[in-house]
């Protein structure tokens, strides 16, 4: 058996691309109408989702697959677990193909997607996870056994005879977190785990994420939370544009800017002038802004290779246009610096 | 990992699967309780109008039903309106139910995730349809019930005869349903052609009079409609006291249909199931 649980070479995804959408066009023009009654059709334009990815994913590890929205993620994961069949290049999943053996890679996965939307509200709890045992293929005196540990683990013993429509988000997810651990698949594919859930969901759910790589889960994470990414991946691919732009630990990914200081500021009354003046400023890179809320606050991230010299430019810049310097940090880089110094963007555009 | 799979493929696993989907789906149908009302008065409302208009047009004194009978050889005109009608209806529900079943979950979310399993895909569809046709036959048996009670009507044919038709028309009844659930998933919407074949039904098949009084294009048409011949035989059957022979023609085509229209759902099925794997089309809204 290969040492890999999720190999993944070259797979790239296109889709006939549609007006309007946003979606980038990347071969010809519109396609033109077709020269009646035997001429040939122009070909369709196609948008390019997944553009070349490779992943090797070591059996047992947690894998954070990071990235803003639209970088691929979610695509890269319905291939892997057969809901897509690529447009060329091959992966493997615990050394099934997913397009000629999909039936066993279905058997070896189980897989988070759409966390409530995938489950029916109209069943219980332990309705739904019977109705899934029985898709498994699981015998049933096992399933039963199987979906009152899950139960219990999940911390849904109250109201496991309850329709689920009554739930909270937060058990709803749980529910669905049961439903991929049925099978005891040794592989799972977490697509956003945590969206949408309250910060004590999440964080619960986090502690589940690594108990699970404990008992020998290997896990493909996909998350556009960067802090969720470096808590809990072993090690990390950044994806943007469907690429994956640079891989490696958390800590690895951050020494790469090491060499490079996060000026942190916070600012009453930014404006574009004096962006643009301490973007002048020799040194500072990566300068990005955003709003706080509704009041004049701004939050101000830039990069800069030696932050001793920049500051004092900087606050006279700050000081000189009618601005306030509410407060001021360097700290250390993180995962969403590493992001914006490969890509120029931050994550969560 | 040490913890050992729990899945254990095989054709009993693969029957256990189609189950869960029948027993889920009759689950679900029963927590919507407005289907109670549905099964008591839509057979009484829906043929109400057709059977108030040949009362109104087979004249005070009733001389219009010689015409009816000459035409049909029955005399039990209700019935025969009766009848046709909830053939009409059954297919009217099979478009909606079953034609709709993987287009619902698909809108609920839940489609992906009963795609992710390594369950035999077609079972989803069948298994949707037993639970809807268990719920037809108990429309239908109201629906008899109120027709002889309320309605007044003789049903001097045989039961055995009519539920042997029956069983004989649920494959081509229902593989157009699965042909057309299959369109839904990727047009993601289809009224219009839902509309378009209950119209069809309800022109070329004789829902509420003979065929003989169509013209000759109209009436070439409705051989080719698998209703057509469902109607005929469950009044024959019904309504009259033939017997087999009466309907045997009827029950041989409706089993060329009903291979040809499994056959169609079946494959159409899988055209739409390989096609939605290239187009992500299964976790579309």
């Amino acid at each position: 058996m290969s040492e890999f649980a999720i190999e993944a070479t070259q797979l790239v995804k296109k889709f006939p691309a549609r007006p309007g959408t946003g979606n980038k066009q990347e071969s010809a023009p519109a396609p033109k109408r077709r020269q009646w009654p035997f001429g040939k059709r122009e070909p369709k334009a196609m948008f390019t989702a997944v553009n070349g990815v490779d992943l090797y994913i070591e059996r047992g590890e947690i894998f954070g697959l990071l990235g803003p929205n639209g970088a691929g993620k979610s695509t890269t994961i319905r291939m892997l677990c057969t809901l897509l069949e690529p447009t060329s290049g091959t992966a493997r999943v615990h050394g099934f193909d997913i397009v000629r053996q999909a039936n066993e890679v279905r058997r070896s996965l189980g897989t988070l997607l759409a966390g409530e939307r995938s489950i029916y509200w109209k069943l219980t709890g332990r309705e739904n996870l019977e109705y899934f045992a029985a898709l498994y293929h699981i015998p049933s005196a096992v399933a039963k056994q199987r979906v009152e540990e899950l139960i219990e683990r999940m911390e849904l013993k109250d109201r496991a005879n309850e329709l689920v429509e009554k739930y909270s988000t937060g058990m709803r997810q749980r529910v669905a977190i049961a439903k991929a651990l049925l099978a005891r698949p040794p592989i799972l594919l977490l697509d956003e785990p945590t969206l949408g859930l309250d910060p004590q969901a999440a964080r619960r759910l986090r502690e589940l994420i690594a108990e699970l790589k404990q008992e020998g889960h290997t896990i493909l994470l996909t998350t556009h939370y960067m802090e969720e990414a470096d808590q809990l991946s072993d090690r990390i691919g950044i994806i943007d544009t469907g690429k994956v732009i640079a891989l490696g630990t958390p800590e690895g990914l951050k020494r790469r800017i090491e060499q490079k200081e996060v000026i942190r500021l916070e600012v009453m009354g930014w404006h574009d002038e004096i962006s643009d003046k301490i973007k002048n400023i020799s040194g500072i890179e990566n300068l990005m802004s955003r709003q706080q809320g509704e009041a004049d606050l701004w939050e101000v991230n830039m990069q800069a290779r030696n932050s001793r010299a920049a500051l004092p430019r900087i606050v006279e810049h700050i000081s000189g246009n009618g601005t306030r310097l509410v407060n001021m940090n360097i700290v250390k880089p993180s995962l969403e610096d590493v992001f914006i110094h490969l890509t120029g963007k931050a994550l969560r555009d | 990992m040490n913890a050992k799979s729990l899945t254990t493929p095989g054709f009993s696993s693969d029957f256990s699967a189609l189950w869960a989907v029948v027993r889920r789906e009759w689950t679900i149908f029963i927590r919507y309780p407005s289907w109670i009302i549905a099964l008591f008065i839509w057979p009484v409302i829906f043929p109400m109008g057709y059977i108030l208009t040949a009362r109104a047009l087979s004249g005070v004194d009733g001389s219009g039903l010689t015409t009816f009978q000459n035409t049909t050889g029955l005399t039990e005109y209700v019935g025969y309106i009766a009848v046709g009608t909830m053939i009409w209806m059954w297919q009217n529900i099979v478009l909606w139910a079953v034609g709709y079943s993987l287009r619902n979950e698909q809108m609920r979310g839940t489609l992906e995730s009963n795609w992710l399993s390594p369950t035999w895909r077609f079972a989803y569809l069948l298994g949707s349809s037993i639970p809807q046709l268990v719920s037809m036959f108990m429309l239908m048996l109201v629906s008899g019930l109120e027709y002889a009670f309320l309605f007044k009507v003789n049903f001097s044919g045989s039961l055995w005869l009519t539920l042997l038709v029956i069983l004989t028309a649920i494959p081509s009844v229902y593989g157009l349903g699965f042909a057309f659930a299959s369109v839904v998933i990727t047009a993601k919407e289809a009224n219009a052609f839902v509309f378009l074949v209950r119209g069809i039904v309800m022109i070329f098949c004789g829902i509420t009079y003979p065929l003989a009084i169509l013209p000759d294009w109209m009436q070439a048409v409705s051989k080719w409609l698998p209703q057509t011949y469902i109607i005929h035989a469950v009044r024959t059957a019904a309504l009259s006291t033939e017997g087999f022979s009466g309907v045997a023609f009827d029950l041989k085509m409706l089993a060329l249909f009903g291979i040809f229209w499994l056959a169609v759902g079946y494959a159409l099925f899988n055209m739409m199931e390989r096609r939605a794997r290239q187009t992500g089309a299964i976790g579309q809204y």
